[in-house]
């Protein structure tokens, strides 16, 4: 039985170490094979190779791609492509590099070290053939001068690349984003990505989020070059692929009446349409320039950037977190009606003042309101109304509605780098601050104060549902590739579990806030156009305390409203830091898109034409 | 314990340890005339799988036989976690990423499956003949992993799980009756596996072999591979070009000069008289795993240290022939020289796996 299972039953492999000398023998005859086959090609025909590896070297030079154009929901380019003039090294074929950088320098009038400083953030990293991007953005006369030496600076060559044109004034900046070149970080993680260097690759914004469409697929151009690096002729290109374009759901003509208002206060707009989550505005002030900072910048021009006490490389609509103010009554009136702890029939009285222990509240209209319903503290936005409901209801109803709301997690926007506010309650102290939850912290969180924080994103989301009975909408920016069908998604919103009656109630009380002559947000009143909203104004900082002596800062103001009444289209959410006044200072801004909305979207439908634009 | 095992080293085989070394400073010296960062990245896989030798020497080779099944498993696990949710680069889909680098589970296989299939056709404490029921086992354990790692597609190592599988066999004996069948079989099957194969297989594949028939058909196209290592490898001449003078290399004319073609780049700089030196160290690392067998008298190291050298030199014939253009470019890397991180430790587990039975087997 044993001897069946062998290979051979006869002899010289008949055990595993009999077979294991076979498989030794394989190598030695493979060695031979290997050793004549070596001596065939190196040394017999070794002047044949060798004239064909001096002879024909392939070169091949990457082109880049054209990256995608940006345009709005209409067409309207936001993004395009120009040309660029830029030098280029191949290391490898610059016979003296000290001697030629510095004639390259003194061409481009610029110090020797600049160049050195480009060449070494991607020359170690790259194979000495592949050409490094020593300057770009060349004026005329550079470009002049440094062709007319070009003849004594081989391995240096001038080439036209694109640029990116963003729009002018930093229109849309943030959310457009820039591109820069890559470097040598950002080949680490992926050495193979095959990107000409000098490619242009997304840093923030919709150009890093999309930054694989937009960038399309570089080509190869193969030169058969002789010995001497001359031309010999070119073999198969592969051409580049142009990456797509992208529609954004943005309107540019509401984008720039958002930023034209928004003028030189520091803030945020967000305008969406609540149906579907298409964002039709993000704006955010103080801005930068998308252009300046997609070319090669000065470490120092960049850290006064970044230092700024303004910080315009944030975006305020997406990453500012600021107390929502007085806006946020919305959602304690919505946990009280789901609690049934409010009656909108029964009647209050505001004296003015509210007190939690030790500790006095005041209403932010000395004196108080008198006696009012549900109806006029959300209209003239009573917060001694919501102090005492805050009480009655305790911090976890209040920021579990706000949660339903999509407040304390990101919206999920297609950019990068989005913030998401906090909801506080019990539990989240316990877990973040370590300390318990004390009852004089309720009535400032009803009112939208203490350690609540939102985006206006996350405000203008939140408004959308109120609009639409608690549909809450996803934004989103990408509405299509241009060229490639509508892109109409099909809406996608998810419910909130809150009884349609009760957003009748808040919504109504929402309306007479923009309509009734006593109303915070009378300001934002439109004859023609039939707007609802809340005025938020939340005091920042206190000047007590380590802030003591300092000139009190003035409140951020909020309004974020929707319209039409009766037929949710647009949702309008303003931030302006340090404005004061909710109604006065947020509230023209708003007006001014809905305004700007009415004009272009909705004038022409058989409503009656506004009156002339203020 | 390590101070123990390291005296054993330099003292018992110095030899080893110097051949060793030369090689792996070759290759880094290789791959610095390539791409000088490849070569950084190298020299810290080369430390790694240095240390990772080391751990390995530290246990004995009985418990890893021990354990063989669950390294098998959760090498295997990882091959099913890259084929379902890989990081994809270049169209294939081989890695798993780690933070700021990838492992490749497919080398990882490797050793699993030489330490599986060692545990699965010797039993016992002595070498009985392979049972049809553990032959079937053992095809089993071999053929999915490497059609999960040719899906990747990866046709080079799955190759290479193939060559381990045929070695242990090989090694086990097999009926004569057997082989003249399957041979018979295969040949009056041709047709329809040679269907069945070529179907499935990329368009780069098919590519590579339609070239092997003829590489002149289309320079700059398909045969572009095999004529370039075969011009780069012939201009080294006697004493090679240089680092500097390798215009192959220097020019990116060598596709893959790094991984598959590491040993064309090799001898275009250092030419035939450097390609001898080369070949006499791999020779010597073959005859001492061959040596380390031989002198083994527990059939489990045995096995385990001859399918170890039959493996790399399978692996290594393969690789060289394929850059002088004997054989089709299937994609076998060779061992201890190509670029990769994964390839690398598991070429340094190997080689400590060989020193293992050395160390730990009854003579």
């Amino acid at each position: 039985m044993a001897s069946e299972f062998r290979f051979h039953k006869n002899g010289i492999l008949g055990s595993p170490r009999v077979r294991l000398n076979g498989l030794i023998f394989v190598f030695w005859l493979g060695m031979a094979v290997v050793v004549v086959r070596l001596y065939v090609v190196q040394v017999i025909k070794h002047h044949h190779y060798l004239a064909l590896a001096r002879d024909n070297v392939v070169k091949v030079v990457p082109i880049p791609p054209l990256r995608g154009e940006i345009t709005d929901r209409n067409g309207v380019v936001l993004v395009r492509n120009g040309p660029d003039f830029a030098v280029f090294e191949i290391p490898g074929e610059v016979r003296h590099p000290r001697r030629e950088l510095a004639w390259l320098a003194y061409d481009l009038g610029i110090p020797a070290s600049q160049l050195r400083h480009s060449l070494s953030r991607l020359g170690f990293v790259l194979p000495p053939h592949m050409p490094v991007p020593l300057e770009t953005g060349l004026s005329m006369a550079q470009v002049g001068r440094v062709n007319m030496d070009l003849y004594r600076l081989p391995g240096f060559y001038i080439q036209v690349m694109p640029k990116r044109i963003y729009p002018p004034d930093n229109i849309g900046a943030h959310l457009l984003g820039y591109v820069g070149s890559f470097t040598s970080s950002d080949l680490k993680g992926s050495f193979y990505r095959h990107l000409p260097p000098g490619t242009g690759i997304g840093k923030s914004g919709i150009e890093k989020e999309y930054d694989a469409l937009l960038q399309g697929a570089p080509g190869l151009r193969r030169q058969l070059v002789d010995s001497h690096g001359r031309i010999v002729r070119n073999l198969r290109n592969e051409p580049p692929k142009e990456g797509r374009s992208l529609r954004l759901t943005i309107d540019m003509r509401l984008q720039m009446t958002a930023e034209r208002f928004l003028g030189d206060r520091r803030g945020a707009v967000v305008a969406l349409d609540p149906r579907n989550g298409e964002i039709l505005a993000l704006a955010s002030h103080p801005s930068y320039s998308s252009e300046e900072l997609s070319q090669a910048m000065s470490s120092a021009r960049w850290k006064t950037l970044v230092q700024a006490t303004d910080h315009p490389l944030t975006d305020r609509a997406v990453q500012g977190l600021y107390p929502p103010g007085s806006v946020f009554k919305i959602v304690t009136t919505l946990a009280g009606l789901s609690e049934h702890k409010v009656d909108p029939d029964a009647s209050f009285h505001c004296a003015g003042t509210f007190r939690v222990g030790s500790v006095i509240f005041h209403d932010w209209k000395r004196g108080g309101h008198g006696t009012i319903h549900l109806h006029k503290a959300i209209e003239q936005s009573c917060d001694i109304f919501f102090y005492h409901l805050g009480m009655t209801l305790g911090p976890e109803p209040i920021a579990r509605v706000a949660r339903l709301f999509g407040l304390g997690s990101r919206t999920g926007i297609d950019l990068p780098a989005e913030l998401s506010g906090v909801v506080p309650d019990r539990e989240w102290k316990r877990k973040y601050l370590h300390t318990p939850w004390y009852p004089g912290e309720t009535p400032p969180m009803a009112i939208g104060q203490g350690y609540l924080t939102v985006t206006p994103l996350e405000m203008a989301r939140l408004m959308g549902a109120v609009a639409m009975n608690g549909q809450l909408s996803h934004p989103h920016l990408l509405l299509g590739e241009r060229g490639n069908g509508t892109g109409q998604r099909a809406p996608d919103l998810t419910p909130i579990p809150i009884p349609k009656k009760d957003f009748d109630i808040v919504r109504a009380d929402l309306r007479d806030v923009v309509a009734a002559p006593h109303g915070t947000g009378h300001p934002v009143n439109l004859p023609f156009f039939a707007i609802a909203g809340k005025t938020g104004t939340a005091q920042v900082v206190s000047n007590r305390g380590k802030n003591k002596g300092t000139k009190r800062p003035k409140a951020d103001s909020w309004f974020v409203g929707f319209g039409p009444f009766d037929d949710p289209r647009i949702v309008v959410a303003v931030l302006i830091e340090n404005g004061g006044d909710g109604g006065d200072v947020a509230g023209p801004v708003a007006r001014e898109v809905f305004r700007m909305y009415y004009i272009t979207r909705l004038a022409e439908k058989g409503n009656p034409a506004p009156a002339v634009a203020s | 314990m390590v101070a123990k095992i390291l005296a054993y080293v330099v003292r018992v085989h110095p030899a080893f340890l110097v051949v060793l070394s030369a090689l792996l400073l070759i290759d880094l010296l290789t791959l610095f005339s390539v791409t000088p960062y490849l070569a950084v990245k190298q020299g810290l896989w080369e430390v790694f799988g240095l240390l990772m030798g080391l751990g390995i020497l530290l246990v004995p080779y009985p418990l890893f036989l021990k354990n063989a099944r669950w390294i098998y498993g959760v090498v295997l696990a990882l091959l099913a976690i890259v084929f379902l949710a890989g990081h994809a680069s270049h169209g294939a889909r081989r890695w798993i990423g780690l933070g700021w680098f990838q492992i490749q589970p497919s080398e990882f296989m490797i050793l699993g499956l030489i330490l599986f299939l060692t545990w699965l056709f010797v039993p016992e404490k002595r070498d009985i003949p392979l049972r049809p029921a553990r032959f079937a086992a053992g095809l089993l354990a071999s053929v999915f992993p490497a059609l999960l790692i040719a899906r990747q597609p990866d046709l080079g190592t799955a190759f290479e799980l193939m060559i381990i599988f045929s070695v242990f066999v090989f090694l086990k004996g097999i009926p004569s009756r057997i082989v003249t069948i399957s041979v018979l079989a295969g040949l009056a099957f041709f047709p329809v596996l040679w269907e069945g194969v070529w179907t499935h297989l990329h368009e780069f594949q098919k590519d590579r072999i339609r070239a092997f028939i003829d590489p002149a058909s289309d320079p700059s196209g398909l045969g572009y591979h095999t004529i370039q290592s075969i011009v780069a490898v012939g201009s080294g001449g006697w004493f090679g070009q240089g680092l500097s003078g390798a215009t192959q290399v220097r020019y990116q004319f060598l596709p893959g000069a790094h991984t598959d073609f590491v040993f064309a780049v090799f001898t275009e700089e250092w030419g035939f008289a450097g390609a001898l030196v080369f070949l006499a160290l791999i020779s010597y690392l073959v005859w001492f795993g061959f040596r380390t067998a031989m002198d083994c008298r527990d059939p489990a190291g045995f096995y385990l240290s001859a399918g170890v050298t039959g493996f790399f030199l399978f692996c290594f014939l393969i690789n060289v022939l394929m850059v002088l253009g004997i054989l089709p470019v299937v994609g076998v890397p060779m061992p201890l020289m190509s670029y990769g991180g994964s390839a690398m430790i598991i070429s340094l587990g190997a080689m400590a796996l060989l020193m293992n039975v050395r160390f730990y087997a009854k003579r």
